[in-house]
């Protein structure tokens, strides 16, 4: 049977961007799919969307499926070389060019290796140099970005892994890192962590998503946690950062001007996090730092 | 009782299997009262798991106050301090009961006020 032609569009990180990630999801979410991407429509890709895209793979191929990128299709140069120096490219049978540039690496891990992730983050995220911060504040942003992939490791029962990418922007001076998985996702974990109420049910998503961003909040019944969001939340005040959750059908953002918590009318089955850093060293400092 | 956590661990205090090492090795030491030094020198990287496991779940079966004077930590950065204290702080509330009533009624009520 011919695979099912899917046209990847111009995609940033906007909601209407997520949007169309979750419509991508939706039409490849079965059994035995058989999926050709096609990106000639495709001018802008995002690092949300390269890491969505490479999940959507694997979970396509996990489900006895098969996925092919043409990238015969692919015409623009800027996609062309962000997808080579990012490596995605080289992850789906393509052109991988070594050069790394403004990219951070597109990277998959189908198990939990805390020193490899925290590796990348130290020598391809902040190591780079675009971010001039001493060494003990580099490991305390460190630490705190480890919090969602371990968040993701932890709660979502994805079988397939986590992945990520980021991209240095340099004209708007931002550092940005997304995380995926294709687990379960929050809302359905907290609903089922509170299932012995029966109004569990009527919790909505976004009621859901507060409560996990409370201090303390988990659902694990028989270990301590429930500061992992809690800190980082924290974390990206500070630093007038932003931090975007999308997660079955809610949405968490969180920024210097406060939390906000929606519920959306497309879901899909996972959490995206979308971490956005401001490069200004001023915003980086510790007490005792002249 | 001294304990340095870059032998025993690295420079990375990160994943609860490596705060359980360090609860392990301490845990009985202070149910018996006795004294117990952590030292961080050399470690750079925290992460609340860690110390959900090494620290926060010593509080299932010790006093804070009890804790606090028998657990000495030495040279722990300001990360670390944060990421401990915000962790002592939880524990109190994840060892108490669960309540699962009181969850679901206090999401309903932020949702209805969301909704107003």
């Amino acid at each position: 049977m011919a695979p099912q032609i899917i046209y990847i569009p111009t995609l940033n990180d906007g909601e209407d961007d997520f949007r169309q990630l979750f419509e991508i999801w939706s039409q490849t979410n079965d059994y035995f799919e058989d999926v050709l991407f096609d990106l000639s429509r495709c001018k802008f890709l995002r690092p949300n969307a390269v890491a969505f895209l490479g999940g959507l793979a694997r979970l396509i191929e996990s489900r006895v499926g098969t996925v092919v990128f043409d990238w015969t299709t692919l015409r623009n140069d800027w996609v062309k070389n962000t997808l080579s120096q990012n490596g995605f490219a080289g992850s789906f049978g393509s052109f991988s060019s070594g050069w790394s540039g403004h990219s951070i690496p597109y990277r998959e891990d189908r198990f939990r290796d805390a020193n490899s992730i925290v590796d990348y983050l130290e020598n391809y995220w902040l190591g780079r140099g675009w971010v001039h911060v001493s060494p003990r504040l580099r490991d305390a942003i460190i630490g705190h970005v480890w919090e969602i992939y371990n968040n993701a490791f932890e709660h979502s029962g994805s079988e397939i892994g986590v992945f990520s990418c980021g991209q240095h922007f340099y004209t708007q001076n931002e550092l940005i890192l997304s995380v995926v998985d294709f687990g379960q996702g929050i809302p359905a974990k907290v609903r089922t962590f509170l299932s012995s109420d029966p109004r569990a049910d009527q919790l909505t998503a976004a009621g859901c998503l507060r409560w996990a961003f409370q201090r303390g909040s988990t659902t694990k019944a028989d270990e301590p946690g429930g500061l992992g969001l809690d800190l980082l939340k924290e974390f990206v005040r500070i630093n007038q950062g932003k931090l975007e959750v999308y997660s079955n059908e809610g949405y968490a953002m969180i920024n210097k001007d406060g939390e906000q918590y929606e519920n959306t009318d497309i879901s899909f089955e996972g959490t995206v996090v979308h971490i956005t850093l401001r490069c200004d060293e001023k915003l980086y400092r510790f007490r005792d730092e002249t | 009782m001294k304990t340095t956590i870059k032998e025993m661990i690295g420079p990375r205090c990160i994943i609860k299997e490596d705060g359980q090492k360090i609860y392990d090795a301490i845990h009985e030491v202070l149910q018996k009262g006795e004294c117990v030094t952590l030292d961080f020198k050399d470690v750079s990287q925290f992460a609340s798991p860690f110390f959900n496991f090494a620290i926060g779940q010593l509080l299932k079966d010790i006093k804070e106050a009890d804790l606090r004077r028998l657990l000495h930590i030495e040279n722990l950065n300001e990360t670390g301090k944060m990421v401990v204290e915000r962790v002592i702080e939880n524990a109190a509330k994840y060892h108490g009961n669960k309540d699962y009533r009181k969850i679901v009624d206090d999401i309903l009520a932020e949702q209805a006020k969301a909704a107003s």
